[in-house]
């Protein structure tokens, strides 16, 4: 039973982790079109900044090197959308793309460059890493709270998206961005808030992943993004409940089966669900909740 | 209210708008008629900065408006009720008037206002939480006007209410139309079915492939034969 407990607060941090990442890609694409391949630099950028913070300016209490983390994923967000993708977002997807893998390289490249490519060490806060005891339960406080913010965050971006007219306008405009704009509402201010949405949950993402790995490289954002891609796909690009419900499931299947297979086939376990994957998305290649093109509407 | 000068519009080789003047008196009712394909929502478009210009000037209430953006447009007191209605289907019916008022700060007045439209239009009350796109066409184009009413415009301009409707629910968005111009509004309506517009509209212009082949009153087209004839297919007086 508390093996049993163990690996599911394994799965839903995991999940959330996946979750977030999922998100912010999905709404960009939503909003603009865009598939973020430079979605992952955000969490380096968080890293390195949180990095920098301890190495430059000695920040030494936790409680200020998390929100540095997350702030810096926000800005270089904005920052990004303002000068890589606003001058191309007239032109066919395709450039959008390839634009993000420019950025990618440019940073993966800056960051070996100007600080090295041995993983940094980055002393976040001890107090993350603790286990909390329940009887013979152990858990660490990473955990919960990563499963606790993740779940937080995805509430009040629900309340964001319903209440807010910016939040509405961006469910309008994941449909029709230029009726969006014959409301009066700037389309750049749509596009930035998408950004920095984005950010921020990459930025929490970002925050947990350092407190578990405890060390920033310049590659550090490529296998979560992934791994988030794959989530938002399977439970349908652009829909934001579809990549939460994909975060998750990707998330809770992964620790399962590392839990279930045998230590022999224990390696093959991306394998295995890729090919669940795969079947899934022959039956239902839209996702689990994306909306299958309509190809009848005169536009 | 609304003077654009030699406006023409070109989509690579195609001449869509030809050199056209139009001039909309604040108060009136004016109507932009001609075929299919004439460049009537080419026109539209480009008044409202959803589509480059080649050439010409556009003045908006005394202000220079050639260069302004759609969102500067919509805040200076322009709106436009697109073809095709372009509900925000996912949205409900009250968020879809919500984001009709996203100019304005005032809450109360925005609630006041889709009261208003509630009392006109019962069955958007009843429709009020649940997703626009389950609303009849008729629904969705009495949800669509309302919801370009909710910038409170100086200007509304109308691209094809009529389009796609039955004829009962045709003579209801009229008659609304004409509860507008009772409200005082300036109205420019884009149609194809001239007959029922020429009905309450104050001025006409016809365009045909991309160029202006009548302007005048309305009961100046009515008594045009020829034009009436050729390009809207009507029989003239």
């Amino acid at each position: 039973m508390d093996y049993f407990l163990q690996q599911a607060m394994n799965a839903f941090s995991l999940g959330g982790e996946y979750a977030l990442l999922a998100l912010g890609l999905a709404i960009v694409f939503s909003v603009m079109g865009l598939v973020n391949f430079a979605h992952g630099e955000l969490i380096t950028v968080g890293g390195y900044a949180m990095f920098f913070a301890v190495l430059i300016f000695g920040v030494k209490n936790p409680f200020l090197i998390l929100p540095v983390g997350v702030l810096a994923a926000i800005l270089f967000a904005l920052l990004l959308e303002r000068v890589a993708f606003r001058p191309v977002r007239a032109a066919p997807p395709t450039t959008g793309m390839l634009m993000a893998f420019g950025v990618s390289i440019i940073l993966q490249n800056s960051a070996l460059l100007f600080v090295g490519t041995r993983p940094k060490a980055v002393p976040t806060a001890e107090w993350l890493m603790f286990d909390l005891n329940f009887g013979s339960l152990r858990i660490p406080v990473v955990q919960l709270l990563e499963t606790g913010i993740t779940v937080l965050a995805i509430m009040l971006l629900v309340v964001f998206m319903r209440r807010t007219t910016i939040g509405m306008a961006m469910r309008a405009a994941a449909k029709d961005f230029s009726t969006v704009r014959l409301m009066g509402i700037r389309a750049n201010r749509v596009v930035s808030t998408a950004f920095a949405i984005s950010g921020l949950l990459a930025g929490l993402a970002a925050v947990f992943i350092m407190a578990r790995r405890g060390a920033v490289d310049p590659f550090m954002g490529f296998t979560p993004v992934l791994k988030a891609f794959v989530a938002a796909v399977v439970g349908g690009f652009g829909s934001l409940p579809g990549a939460v419900i994909g975060g998750f499931a990707l998330g809770i299947a992964e620790v399962a089966l590392q839990a279930a297979l045998p230590s022999s086939v224990a390696g093959f376990r991306d394998a295995f669900i890729f090919s669940a994957i795969a079947v899934l998305l022959l039956f239902r290649p839209q996702g689990i909740l994306g909306e299958r093109p309509d190809f009848g509407e005169k536009t | 209210m609304l003077k654009a000068s030699s406006i023409s519009v070109n989509y690579g080789p195609i001449k869509a708008v030809r050199n056209v003047n139009i001039e909309v008196e604040k108060g009136d009712v004016v109507a932009l008629l001609g075929p299919n394909g004439a460049g009537k929502s080419s026109l539209l478009s480009s008044l409202i900065g959803l589509v480059p210009k080649n050439s010409g000037n556009v003045i908006f209430d005394n202000q220079e408006a050639g260069r302004a953006s759609t969102e500067d447009l919509i805040r200076r007191g322009m709106s436009v009720t697109p073809e095709g209605r372009r509900i925000f289907g996912d949205l409900t019916v009250g968020e879809n008037l919500r984001l009709g008022a996203a100019i304005r700060k005032d809450n109360d007045g925005i609630a006041e206002d889709i009261e208003k439209f509630l009392d006109l239009f019962p069955i958007l009350r009843k429709r009020f939480n649940s997703a626009a796109r389950y609303l009849s066409g008729g629904e969705q184009q009495m949800l669509a006007i309302s919801r370009s009413l909710m910038s409170r415009p100086k200007l509304l301009m109308l691209d094809e209410p009529s389009l796609g409707l039955a004829p009962r629910i045709v003579d209801q968005i009229f008659e609304f139309l004409v509860t507008l111009r009772q409200w005082g509004l300036t109205l420019l309506i884009v149609e194809q079915n001239a007959s029922e517009v020429l009905e309450f509209a104050d001025r006409a212009y016809v365009l045909s492939t991309g160029s202006i082949v009548f302007s005048g009153t309305a009961n100046e087209l009515k008594k045009s034969g020829g034009v009436m004839e050729m390009y809207l297919g009507l029989e003239g007086h």
